[in-house]
């Protein structure tokens, strides 16, 4: 099989063609941060944390939607990434309501690990929590939009592996929300099959199952990625 | 129809106007239909029909003529005397003295308010002299709603020699001699762009016209939609047959009601004498264009976004690559261009490409449409050959500042561009000048302000456009634009410390570098361009540093 020539981070690698950064990074065991991808779904490179400086290319790319090619030289921890990252953590928990302590997710949250991993110990832009809906309409799960990052990744599973096309996006710019079919409470909703892969897919504490809470709760987006590679396979 | 069919249209077209003695032309643009131009056309027939001259003057609506703050305007022709603010009540008086005694009425002359003589030639008025139409051409001379007045003007000729004369690959190399560039802001070559697409295999590709021009203050597509719609799909028609493509959509913003009418109409006359559908000319192209609606979000305007919102998706961007040459509408190869690099390339074709690379700057051939607007004389639509300097568009064409005013500064490019000062009126304005004062050429937004506007206050204001269209996909540019606009607002407000331009500075830089699209990319400039030329601004709003802890 034909190999690519690249680098990453001054270390030589041969790849194979068609790979994105990111997956060969995260095969070479390069640490590179992310909360829209996950695995198995379409990569949309809207969260900006996997950017990666490519030489000879004036743009920061986002590691996920980057495809390799032949002699591609790729920083992936230079300082101003590293910076960026940092901003970027920061006006994820600046935008809305991220307080650790009082969230279901605690301790399951990617949120909070991406705090940890940038080493946000203060947040330096002003708290903007708009008061946004806590949808409990659903029997089995909760939908908080005060603990959502808009990542998308529960619109893309729904779609892409369930099937269902149950959440979509509404709104613009700062005030974008997530929804159920066109707007309405999700227990109504005329598509959801209550399948649960939302709450797995959901990196924080905005989708959660009704009955559990704290250390009980566990996501298990690993689970999403596992389903598509089951239903790719011809067995 | 085929290509002789077509010069015999032509012809007779031509000959049934030329048995007018006059034409009197009453701008129909938007502007000037804001304000009665419509009834001063209805009146102006009426008058004409009621001296029975109907046969002798031909009375048509046409497209913007420039001196838009001017409006209604009425031009006779062949005499070229434009009448200012005229309303149907003076109908009569105007063809009294213009078409019964030949004396022109001096004291509604175009600008005859501000000039001391004006112009009864109002080509030899600096607004018109100091300009040079490639673009804008034949806007405000024909009937925009009249193919045959276009095939009068040469139209569809461009079209019928690239389909019999030359091969895409000859088109190509025309496009890339006149060096012509991407007219919607970024300047891209649109020669090199054409080939790229040229050459991607694919069973289908696609040609889209992008006008969703959303700039606050920027009219240049508008105009041309609707002065001059034939032109534009004669220049997709063009582009088409040089890359490979059959289909085209052309996207215009739901704003533009009058745009998309002539458009539409301008396609279905086209359709019904065969120069759009199959074997166009009797020739093997094929090629069909249809109108595509935006509703109202600016980043439609970035090109993957307006590609996912005609194919039926959410509005937004996504990263490149891969660019749409490889994989655009419906993953297939697309080419975009701007509305107003559609209408250079007729001109381009007609002319050669070595003719249009003669005209502007070395690195910038061509003219380029500006919407004039702000605290000037003379606000509208002007094009200048690209190097003409700021002070001669401000100056002479413009006809300087209202009233006692002083000029301050000039925002080019919109909420994506910058400001540049007095300091550098004498710039010649092309693509590289205005990104090396920290600004862009951007689609021809041009703003004039004098020594009352708050430079932080313009900022804010273009921030605060950003933010409201940001379509909240990616973080620096959703919440980024949000926290720069506060930060903007809490140093309008005076309540700012120097901690907060700091951060604010380092947010500027941030959202540029990280955000996904061009929106967020060039969102931070309105205020790193005031910053740069006028930072003493910024400093003088700011509150002096508390100090907590004394003796640190």
């Amino acid at each position: 099989m034909t190999t690519l020539d690249i680098y990453i981070d001054d270390k030589p690698l041969k790849v194979e063609p068609g790979k994105t950064i990111l997956e060969v990074c995260r095969e070479n065991d390069i640490d590179i941060p992310t909360m829209c991808h996950l695995d198995g779904l379409t990569d949309v490179g809207a969260c900006r944390l996997c950017l990666v400086e490519i030489e000879g290319v004036n743009k920061l790319q986002s590691s996920c939607t980057t495809k390799v090619s032949a002699n591609m030289v790729i920083h992936t921890q230079t300082e101003r990434l590293k910076r960026y990252r940092r901003i970027t953590t920061e006006l994820f928990f600046a935008e809305r309501n991220h307080i650790c302590a009082v969230c279901v997710a605690n301790g399951n949250c990617e949120l909070q690990q991406l705090g940890y991993k940038v080493g946000m110990d203060h947040i330096r832009y002003p708290y903007l929590f708009p008061s946004c809906e806590v949808d409990t309409s659903h029997d089995y799960m909760v939908m908080d939009h005060n603990r959502c990052i808009m990542c998308t990744r529960c619109v893309r599973v729904c779609g892409e592996v369930e099937g269902a096309y149950n959440w979509d996006v509404m709104n613009r710019g700062f005030n974008v929300r997530i929804i159920s079919d066109f707007n309405t409470p999700w227990g109504e909703s005329g598509t959801c099959t209550s399948c649960g892969k939302c709450m797995h897919a959901c990196p924080t504490g905005a989708i959660w199952p009704k009955s559990l809470s704290g250390e009980q709760l566990h996501k298990n987006p690993e689970m999403i990625s596992e389903l598509v590679k089951k239903r790719k396979m011809n067995l | 129809m085929n290509r002789q069919e077509l010069h015999t249209m032509a012809i007779k077209a031509r000959e049934q106007q030329a048995s007018c003695k006059h034409k009197i032309g009453v701008c129909c643009g938007a502007g000037c239909i804001s304000i009665g131009a419509e009834e001063v056309l209805k009146k102006m027939q009426e008058d004409v029909k009621a001296r029975g001259l109907e046969s002798e003057v031909a009375v048509v609506p046409t497209g913007c003529m420039g001196p838009c703050n001017q409006g209604p305007l009425v031009k006779y022709l062949p005499e070229n005397t434009i009448y200012q603010k005229v309303n149907a009540a003076s109908v009569a008086e105007f063809n009294q003295a213009q078409l019964v005694e030949g004396k022109p009425i001096l004291s509604s002359l175009i600008f005859a308010d501000s000039r001391t003589k004006p112009f009864i030639n109002a080509a030899e008025d600096p607004f018109f002299h100091k300009q040079l139409k490639i673009a804008l051409k034949d806007c405000g001379e024909l009937n925009p709603e009249d193919i045959d007045d276009y095939l009068v003007h040469g139209g569809y000729t461009a079209l019928s020699k690239v389909l019999f004369q030359m091969s895409a690959e000859e088109v190509i190399a025309e496009m890339k001699q006149s060096r012509l560039r991407g007219r919607g802001g970024a300047g891209y070559p649109t020669g090199f762009k054409w080939e790229t697409v040229y050459k991607y295999v694919s069973d289908q590709k696609y040609v889209i016209c992008n006008g969703d021009e959303g700039d606050p203050g920027a009219f240049m597509d508008r105009s041309v939609l609707e002065g001059n719609p034939h032109r534009v799909l004669e220049g997709m028609a063009i582009a088409a047959f040089a890359i490979g493509a059959n289909k085209g959509y052309a996207y215009i913003r739901g704003e533009y009601p009058l745009a998309i009418k002539r458009i539409e109409l301008a396609i279905k006359q086209a359709k019904k004498i065969g120069l759009l559908g199959s074997n166009i000319l009797g020739s093997s192209f094929s090629f069909e264009v249809e109108v595509r609606i935006g509703a109202g979000a600016f980043v439609c305007g970035e090109e993957t976004a307006l590609i996912a919102s005609i194919e039926g998706k959410r509005g937004t961007p996504r990263p490149r690559p891969p660019f749409p040459a490889e994989s655009g509408l419906w993953g297939k190869p697309t080419l975009i261009n701007n509305v107003e690099t559609f209408a250079a390339i007729v001109p381009i074709i007609n002319n050669g490409g070595e003719w249009y690379s003669e005209i502007g700057t070395p690195k910038s051939a061509g003219t380029k449409v500006f919407a004039l607007a702000g605290k000037i004389n003379n606000a509208g639509l002007i094009e200048v050959a690209m190097g003409t300097t700021l002070r001669e568009i401000v100056y002479d064409i413009g006809g300087g500042i209202q009233g006692e005013g002083q000029f301050k500064a000039a925002q080019t490019g919109g909420p994506s561009g910058g400001c540049i000062p007095a300091s550098h009126l004498d710039v010649k304005m092309d693509y590289e000048a205005l990104v090396s004062l920290g600004s862009i050429m951007g689609s021809g937004g041009l703003i004039i302000m004098d020594e009352q506007s708050d430079m932080v206050d313009v900022a804010r204001f273009f921030m605060e456009f950003c933010m409201d269209e940001s379509c909240g996909k990616c973080v620096p540019c959703r919440v980024g634009t949000k926290m720069m606009h506060d930060l903007l607002e809490k140093i309008y407000m005076g309540s700012a410390t120097k901690l907060d331009l700091d951060r604010l500075e380092e947010l500027a830089i941030y959202v540029r570098e990280a955000s996904l699209c061009g929106l967020g990319a060039s969102a931070p400039n309105p205020f790193m361009s005031t910053l740069r030329h006028f930072r003493e601004e910024y400093e003088n709003k700011i509150q002096p540093e508390v100090q907590l802890v004394k003796g640190i």
